[in-house]
């Protein structure tokens, strides 16, 4: 399996990343629903500050995803889609892009104006994003919320989109995206 | 993750954390600083005797939580001070820090800190600091004394520097440092909190105040 993108299939890098960070947004679901749940506590405070590593981990991959993307060339839509369909296909994909980044900055900001450093998994603090502040804090945890529903609701599309193109359509959109042998 | 789960858990996620947030609208405490009047003791006549500024001066804390360094400071606190470093021996320092003047900046985490197994300010509502000598250090003064926080003493060597400058005729002194304690010497962490996982220990205490002289 190739490092690099074809116009036909994902190379292995950008695949890695998918997946990872597809693992990545599993375990921060985890993560927050069990920080959510703990009384105010030591392992309230350790559950949130793995949910922020985390989310600073998948900042940091998305950066590196959006650049491979760049230099690389992006396997082509089959000739059969619909416009429609070809339109629904960019927009979801921008928008999950989108989302892996406004997620974390969000987070971040979310944070800070709360008045918490984050540290990336104790190793190193970062700066506070923005400066502490009640309201700001508030407009962000909202907005958190709001965009991990639409993240999820993104992701359920995505997912439709992929078993459909696999067993429906039957092309090769979802196998190219997996380490299986080349077709063609 | 199937897209049921996935749905099941976004949605319940933002229960989570509506619920959670709900008590952090709580407006923080106003500030409101008092300061005590000036000391009383046996100063000699070359100690000048002063009083806190308290719109002028802060009492800071830092410690890491998470691995992070975070800050809070105390808005209520007395400081009564003889001072004059030609007459160290009749300095006198003490303070008094009123402990549920605490802020993080965070009402969640503010309530942690004034609970029973950290700072316990219904049990213990106040700090002290008095102390017994003063001399002279390379970096400026030394102030050994005892420092009692949530009941327990401890002796305490509070080093902090000291200039004094006219402004409008009289003589404001300026005393700043830091001082770093361990929280765990005081029982400040009581049941799960003694762990230093997610709080450090080490907590460091920094004030920069500002002292006018007693009338």
């Amino acid at each position: 399996m190739r490092i690099r993108n074809t116009t036909a299939r994902w190379g292995a890098f950008a695949q890695l990343l998918h997946w990872l960070i597809v693992l990545l947004i599993i375990t921060q679901v985890i993560l927050a629903n069990i920080a959510l749940d703990l009384p105010v506590g030591v392992r309230k405070i350790a559950m949130f500050a793995r949910h922020k590593s985390v989310g600073l981990t998948i900042l940091a991959l998305a950066v590196i995803r959006v650049a491979w993307r760049w230099m690389n060339p992006t396997p082509v839509l089959p000739d059969t889609l619909r416009p429609y369909e070809r339109t629904l296909a960019h927009l979801t994909h921008v928008a999950l892009y989108l989302l892996l980044f406004a997620m974390p900055l969000t987070g971040w900001m979310m944070t800070s104006a709360r008045g918490f450093a984050v540290s990336w998994f104790g190793l190193f603090q970062l700066p506070d994003f923005v400066p502490r502040d009640k309201a700001l804090y508030e407009a962000m945890r909202q907005t958190h919320d709001t965009l991990a529903l639409v993240l999820g609701a993104t992701v359920c599309l995505h997912i439709v989109a992929s078993v459909k193109h696999h067993f429906v359509l039957k092309d090769d959109v979802l196998r190219r995206m997996l380490p299986t042998k080349e077709t063609h | 993750m199937r897209k049921a789960e996935t749905a099941a858990y976004a949605t319940r996620t933002l229960r989570c954390m509506l619920a959670a947030c709900v008590p952090m609208l709580a407006a923080a405490a106003p500030a409101a600083n008092t300061s005590a009047p000036a000391a009383n003791t046996a100063a000699g006549s070359a100690a000048t005797r002063y009083t806190l500024d308290a719109a002028h001066s802060t009492l800071e804390y830092q410690f890491v939580q998470a691995g992070a360094r975070n800050k809070g400071l105390f808005h209520k606190f007395a400081v009564t001070l003889s001072f004059s470093p030609s007459a160290l021996p009749q300095s006198r320092l003490e303070v008094v820090v009123e402990t549920a003047s605490l802020d993080t900046g965070d009402q969640d985490r503010d309530d942690t800190m004034r609970s029973a197994d950290l700072l316990d300010v219904a049990q213990y509502p106040q700090a002290r600091f008095s102390a017994t000598s003063i001399t002279r250090t390379a970096a400026g003064y030394d102030a050994a004394g005892k420092l009692t926080i949530r009941g327990v003493t401890r002796v305490a060597h509070v080093p902090f520097t000291f200039r004094s400058s006219e402004q409008q005729g009289r003589s404001v002194g300026y005393l700043a440092g830091k001082l770093l304690l361990h929280r765990l010497d005081f029982g400040i962490g009581q049941g799960e909190w003694k762990s230093t996982d997610g709080v450090g220990n080490e907590v460091t205490v920094s004030y920069a105040l500002q002292l006018l002289p007693a009338r």
